[in-house]
């Protein structure tokens, strides 16, 4: 046969169909299902996640499975975009008989919620940490992998009250919905906790340079600067030209703007910066941690803080399920949410350097890192701190 | 106003300068491609993301020295202007522009698939090459790569602007925007003058990636820069070199006065605030030819 243009394509559609289709479910599996963002602009933490709950489900199925049955993952690619995310719920939700859901955004956690609500068969948990998502009543099927970005900002500010107490403190935000998500209640409990927030810092989306933004900050000068909404940029033009000023403030920030792979390449003027982590990296080696053992032996090359969000929730998703099969329950949303908050007191294995207990949408306990730039590594800088204690 | 700080407004005003020499930089890719074959390039965002890269990879990747990646970025940023314009524009020539526009679009998510492929997605910096001592024209501070950014932007239009006023292929280049058959009929090769533009801006391009870069860092998101620019191009007019530099100035002024003063929410209302009102005044831009075909 000739291998005409159409021919190949067909060829080729063909190889795509076969690839595509999952693989054979046995009818008592239970299944993991995610809206994953394997390109677009969140890419980078959706890789990380994938590979994170592909090894913590291989891990359980290896242990046994849950009692005996079989854990499935799938997924598929969203872009990132809300109605991309939606699209594979449906089919994803449609082809298999789903359990639990990852899902990609707070856009996506919120336009889905009253459809879960309807189903009431899965629990949700995802990339998200919003406020708004961390309230039973309004989300009861949905969770979150660590803090909610205010309890983020409350972790920090914790952490300065301590350190320096009555500290100027600055907050800079981008102009999104994620990054105006802890700022006003951030604000009130600054206050609480004796802190003076001297200025907020509101920056464009689009933004590429920040002069004008530093300029604020000198007038201000803060002994500590809250970043949140952001990812690495515009945060080291920030750090080098408060450097270049000999300003003396100290930056933070927030979860995504933590993974240990962003900042050796910003250098000497990221030496200093610290922020949150609701979990241990990859080469931590204080304490016991028996899972980043095996996350080490399975996958020898540095895994980012996606992989560990991906890892814990996936870990989750499984003790959730184990205790309501356990239980003798079916498997649906309000069941798995009862387990997921029956756990007390819980080991993670060393993902999260304190046991842990699930009282709600969140799990408010964090630690503060800090940047080392002789070491090009993130170190700890606090003990773990839980909110609420 | 006896409390207004002269001071900080100077050094606002020398930042949003710096930030609107950028964005001019940028524009001028624009306008060199929509001048000479009327095309409105959605991607140059995503040729100027690429120059980054290309730099990123030569400096951070293979070591080079900073101007060894720069010459390396620029060619490559010409080379797939190049390409792009034989490949995918020519092609399409004669075809309606909203057709051409609309592949222009696709082209942008292409290449923004191929740095993701190529270098992966996570967001990550150029390494430092412009020095780190900062600069204080008086008493007033301004960024380094600011500075850097303002001069290198000014002096890249004054050179096309000089190109286009004295040079043979500038001369013909504008004739090929005044009248493609007239161009044609004088001897001008207009398809080599199509490509020659396309070349030009993807160096532009690269260069402005470069600048863009080192400032903001690099990331497949980057190219959403472009967009920022096309609105400078329409404040200054499509097909105006001049036009790409004051509109790009007077866009970083107006966004610095208004982030400063107002609050950072304020900037991208400002900016298509003074957008609609120059449309509604000089539909076709400050500098504009009046007979532009609005998309």
């Amino acid at each position: 046969m000739t291998l005409t243009r159409r021919s190949a394509l067909a060829l080729a559609l063909a190889a795509g169909t076969a690839l595509a289709a999952p693989a054979a479910l046995a009818a008592d599996d239970i299944v993991i299902a995610g809206s994953i963002p394997l390109t677009g602009v969140f890419a980078f933490a959706g890789v990380g996640v994938h590979a994170g709950i592909q090894d913590y489900v291989k891990i359980a199925n290896d242990a046994g499975g849950i009692e005996g049955r079989k854990i499935t993952y799938v997924a598929e690619d969203t872009a990132y975009k809300v109605d991309q995310s939606v699209a594979v719920f449906n089919k994803l939700t449609g082809a298999n008989k789903v359990h639990l859901y990852y899902g990609d955004s707070t856009g996506f956690a919120k336009t889905i919620n009253p459809e879960l609500n309807r189903r009431g068969s899965i629990l949700m948990a995802g990339a998200s940490f919003a406020t708004e998502l961390n309230d039973p009543k309004a989300y009861p099927n949905q969770f979150m992998a660590g803090p909610d970005y205010t309890e983020m900002f409350g972790i920090l500010l914790q952490h300065i009250a301590k350190v320096k107490p009555g500290a100027k403190v600055a907050f800079v935000n981008s102009d999104t919905e994620f990054g105006r998500d802890p700022i006003a209640p951030s604000e009130a409990m600054a206050k609480k906790l004796g802190l003076d927030v001297v200025v907020k810092i509101v920056t464009p989306p689009t933004a590429v340079d920040v002069s004008t933004e530093i300029l604020k900050l000198r007038r201000a000068d803060p002994d500590f600067t809250i970043f949140h909404g952001y990812v690495l940029a515009p945060l080291p033009e920030f750090m080098t030209q408060a450097k270049q000023l000999g300003l003396k403030t100290k930056f933070m920030g927030t979860f995504w703007s933590m993974d240990n792979s962003l900042w050796p390449k910003v250098g000497d003027a990221a030496d200093g910066y610290m922020g949150v982590m609701p979990y241990r990296y990859y080469f931590d080696t204080e304490g016991k941690s028996s899972m980043l053992e095996k996350i080490r032996a399975m996958r020898p090359e540095y895994q980012s803080t996606p992989y560990m969000q991906g890892f814990l929730t996936a870990m989750l998703f499984v003790e959730s399920a184990r205790r309501t099969v356990k239980a003798g329950k079916e498997l649906n949303g309000a069941n798995l949410k009862a387990a997921l908050n029956s756990i007390e007191n819980f080991d993670t294995g060393g993902i999260i350097g304190t046991p842990i207990t699930i009282k709600g949408n969140s799990i408010p306990v964090g630690r503060v890192y800090r940047f080392d730039a002789a070491k090009k590594s993130m170190v700890a800088e606090s003990d773990w701190i839980q909110l609420g204690k | 106003m006896s409390g207004f700080d002269w001071l900080f407004f100077t050094e606002v005003s020398l930042a949003g300068l710096g930030a609107g020499a950028l964005l001019a930089l940028t524009g001028l890719a624009f306008v060199l491609i929509y001048k000479a074959t009327k095309v409105v390039n959605l991607a140059i965002g995503e040729m100027l993301m690429i120059g980054a890269y290309v730099f990123f990879s030569f400096t951070a990747g293979l070591g080079l020295p900073w101007w060894a990646a720069l010459i390396a970025a620029l060619a490559a940023g010409g080379l797939l202007g190049a390409v792009v314009e034989r490949a995918i524009i020519r092609p399409m020539l004669g075809e309606s522009a909203i057709s051409v526009f609309m592949v222009t679009i696709g082209l942008g998510s292409v290449l923004i698939g191929l740095v993701e492929l190529t270098w992966g997605a996570a967001p990550t910096s150029l390494p430092d090459f412009m020095g780190k001592a900062p600069v204080f024209i008086g008493p007033a501070y301004v960024s380094r790569k600011i500075v850097i950014g303002f001069a290198v932007a000014a002096a890249v239009i004054a050179v096309f602007l000089i190109a286009f006023r004295y040079w043979r292929g500038g001369v013909a280049l504008r004739a090929t925007a005044t009248d493609q058959g007239a161009a044609y009929s004088c001897g001008i090769n207009v398809p080599a003058i199509f490509s020659m533009a396309w070349v030009f801006a993807g160096v532009a391009a690269a260069g402005a990636g470069v600048l863009v870069g080192a400032v903001g860092g690099i990331s497949p998101n980057m190219g959403v820069f472009g967009l920022s620019a096309l609105v400078v191009v329409i404040v200054g007019g499509l097909d105006s070199i001049a036009g790409a530099l004051i509109g790009g100035i007077l866009v970083g002024l107006i966004e610095a006065w208004a982030g400063t003063y107002l609050g950072g929410e304020y900037k991208l209302l400002t900016t298509f605030g003074l957008l609609l009102i120059v449309l509604m005044i000089r539909p076709y831009g400050l500098f504009g030819t009046v007979e532009i075909e609005r998309l």
